[in-house]
């Protein structure tokens, strides 16, 4: 490029057209959801890993009565419930990367990427079940 | 004999050295997956935190002891450098900081930057 201006605005006018010409792009033809949603969570994480982060270091050396106060006060526990699922989905789309590049068979690819779904799953359930038991049982 | 031909990974570092491109580059893979790993001790505290009793005795007994502090530590370094890289990511997805210049000094922002968060983090922490 010969100047550092972002290419978008030079190039799309609306973002229906951006994307009818990008999709289907690469060698997998595929993909483009979750890249999008891969950069809409790491949007979304600067500000609610931040406040989690700094809430979870405060709170992680306290003892339960603070922690669970926290918890079942609405907004933390809405930031925190927004963090977990923009932050494993997050996890899911980088992890599958990963797979991508080291594991070779397409049989154990699938595999991997079934088990650690499942396991995003079970995460996610627990923990927003645990935010939701500590904020409706105030 | 003659030599075996250096592969991959072992060309690191005698045969091709570590430059700050590449060194960030695996080391946002390293950082996100140890944050993946450090998902789960999460949520085993925030279940923990829910349940009480005796699963939140043992839980924080662990968070407070020695090998708990340097974890949570380790883990607060991780996603600082995660988030700092991660930003350095977003802005060449909106076409900016290509050039060699550009990525290297990006490169020594995010390393500092990503320090003064933590130093601010935990000074946050241990001291307010």
């Amino acid at each position: 490029m010969s100047d550092n201006r972002s290419l978008s605005n030079s190039t799309a006018l609306r973002d229906g057209s951006v994307l009818r010409r990008v999709r289907h792009l690469g060698s997998a033809r595929d993909g483009l959801r979750e890249w999008r949603l891969q950069r809409l969570t790491a949007l979304a994480l600067i500000p609610l890993g931040l406040y989690f982060t700094a809430s979870l270091l405060r709170l992680a050396t306290s003892d339960r009565l603070t922690a669970a106060e926290w918890l079942s006060s609405p907004v933390p526990a809405l930031l925190v419930i927004l963090f977990l699922l923009a932050g494993l989905a997050h996890m899911l789309i980088g992890l599958r990367s990963v797979f991508l590049d080291y594991v070779h068979s397409r049989a154990r690819l699938l595999a991997a990427g079934l088990l650690v779904r499942a396991a995003t799953a079970v995460l996610m359930g627990a923990s927003v079940l645990a935010v939701l038991k500590l904020f409706l049982g105030r | 004999m003659p030599m075996q031909r250096p592969l991959s990974p072992f060309m690191f570092p005698t045969w091709y050295r570590f430059q700050i491109t590449s060194a960030l580059s695996i080391l946002h893979r390293l950082t996100g997956i140890a944050l993946a790993v450090g998902s789960i001790l999460l949520t085993w505290w925030l279940v923990a935190v829910a349940a009480g009793g005796e699963l939140f005795a043992v839980t924080h007994a662990f968070i407070r002891s020695p090998v708990g502090r340097v974890l949570l530590f380790l883990w607060s370094v991780a996603f600082f450098y995660h988030l700092c890289n991660g930003i350095r990511h977003l802005a060449w997805d909106a076409g900016y900081g290509f050039e060699l210049r550009s990525a290297y000094r990006g490169g020594y922002i995010v390393i500092a930057v990503a320090l003064l968060l933590t130093v601010l983090a935990w000074a946050y922490v241990l001291l307010a």
